[in-house]
């Protein structure tokens, strides 16, 4: 069994809370498990706390680390903004001994200390690395059978690509991968590496955050998906609620909406349970998607 | 020949980015961009970066939030520049001078009073929908953590208290 402290971030256990629940379900059946605490802050974020503060940004995600230090865990998270922070910190610190004394500094007054002695890997990673496709693949209950995905690995987990060192970051490979050791068939389409577009929103281009989410859903339906999977919970919101908001712009996404489903969810699909079992009906997108499941659990 | 004359001397934070020194505005970067394409008031020949480096105070233009630090732009720069950097320059120059949008001010109060971006009431709703325990502020973590804010400076008003 593979011990990790749980780096739940903060969008799933506000946003996505279903797939937290899961998380504690799922993993488990495949030597994954998971310990909580609630010394973690936010990890903080790649795109707006690194924004505000590069030396804030740095110096909470070491307190982050130093946490998992104290308890002598290595952390897993399930986020790619989380991954990209914790990863780049803990890969700067070890590193770089000035700058970690000078964090330390700051970190000296909480009580906490960055050593150095913990890795901090993304649920992606410890799939890859830890227990293998090969392995995963033993374990599959019910494989999904004639279901056509488009998988988005996301961007912060493929750069940068010196520190993360998970896959190509031009032409990623890994998540397809893993879809296709559900049982299911990848998709490839044009679109597959781009951004969610989630910054864009964020920077109040409504608009254009609108025309992004149009561009994959319709790419990634016009090369045969029945469904996007990803493994980052950012661009989950932003393929699943982004697409209902952006469906009042474009009528094509009213009609025909691609349903999304969080790399857990796909997981636990294959994994024997059933679209009520994973909270499907929480997602804004609920559309039924064939479902061909071996075993016949799932329909 | 033609020669690109910029409107200003560059900007200070431009300048201390030595990677900026090499750039030659091949528009690269801007093509391989994911997201601007979709910002219809952009085109190829007017870019991201060109406006950046003509512009007197980049810091100032709020587009720089819109970079979501993919770095498609690192890895297909043809003079290893790292465009990335220097946004994330400019968003931090801008946040200390007040020019930042409102949210990242709002995004900042709201992690440091919490911990978390995401107000614990909006997330105990969905937590309680999906049958799992509420989520409690950790004091401890919390003190920590503005205890950080402060000695980094992204706190300075509670510094004077």
């Amino acid at each position: 069994m593979l011990n990790y402290l749980f780096f739940k971030g903060c969008t799933i256990p506000a946003s996505l809370p279903a797939i937290e629940k899961l998380s504690f379900e799922v993993l488990p059946e495949i030597d994954i498990n998971l310990t909580e605490t609630d010394e973690f802050t936010c990890c903080p974020d790649p795109i707006r706390i690194q924004g505000a503060n590069q030396l804030f940004w740095l110096s909470a995600a070491a307190r982050n680390i130093a946490v998992a230090e104290e308890k002598q865990m290595d952390i897993m998270t399930l986020c790619n903004g989380c991954e990209n922070t914790l990863a780049i910190a803990n890969h700067k610190l070890k590193n770089d001994n000035d700058l970690k004394n000078r964090i330390n500094e700051i970190l000296k007054e909480t009580g906490k200390e960055f050593k150095g002695t913990v890795k901090v890997k993304h649920f992606l990673q410890v799939l890859k690395e830890d227990i293998g496709l090969e392995n995963l693949k033993k374990r599959i209950k019910t494989p999904l059978i004639e279901l056509k995905v488009a998988g988005h690995p996301g961007c912060h987990i493929l750069m940068p690509n010196e520190i993360l060192k998970f896959d190509n970051p031009v032409d990623p490979e890994f998540y397809d991968n893993f879809i296709e050791t559900l049982g299911a068939t990848p998709i490839d389409y044009l679109t597959k590496n781009d951004c969610c577009g989630v910054s864009l929103g964020l920077a109040g281009e409504k608009e254009a955050s609108n025309n992004c989410i149009k561009s994959k859903i319709i790419d990634a339906r016009n090369s045969g998906a029945q469904i996007i999977s990803t493994s980052c919970p950012s661009c989950f919101i932003q393929f699943d609620t982004g697409q209902f908001i952006a469906s009042r712009d474009f009528p094509e996404l009213k009609e025909n909406p691609l349903p999304i489903l969080f790399s857990i969810e796909i997981l636990a699909l294959a994994m024997g349970r059933t679209l009520d079992d994973i909270g499907y009906n929480f997602h804004r997108v609920k559309s039924p998607f064939g479902l061909n499941v071996q075993g016949g659990k799932s329909k | 020949m033609e020669v690109i004359k910029l409107k200003y001397d560059k900007n200070e934070i431009l300048k201390k980015d030595k990677s900026t020194e090499v750039c030659f505005k091949c528009s690269t970067c801007s093509k391989f961009c994911p997201i601007t394409q979709f910002v219809k008031r952009y085109n190829i020949e007017d870019s991201f970066v060109t406006q950046l480096f003509e512009a007197e105070k980049p810091e100032a233009l709020h587009d720089v939030w819109m970079c979501c630090a993919c770095e498609k732009c690192v890895i297909t720069c043809p003079q290893d520049t790292n465009p990335t950097d220097v946004f994330t320059n400019l968003k931090e120059k801008a946040y200390q001078e007040g020019l930042a949008p409102e949210i990242i001010y709002r995004l900042v109060e709201q992690l440091l009073l919490e911990s978390t971006v995401y107000g614990l009431k909006f997330a105990n709703m969905a937590r309680k929908r999906a049958g799992l325990k509420e989520l409690v502020k950790n004091e401890k973590a919390s003190k920590e953590l503005n205890i950080i804010a402060r000695k980094t400076g992204l706190s300075q008003e509670q510094e004077k208290e």
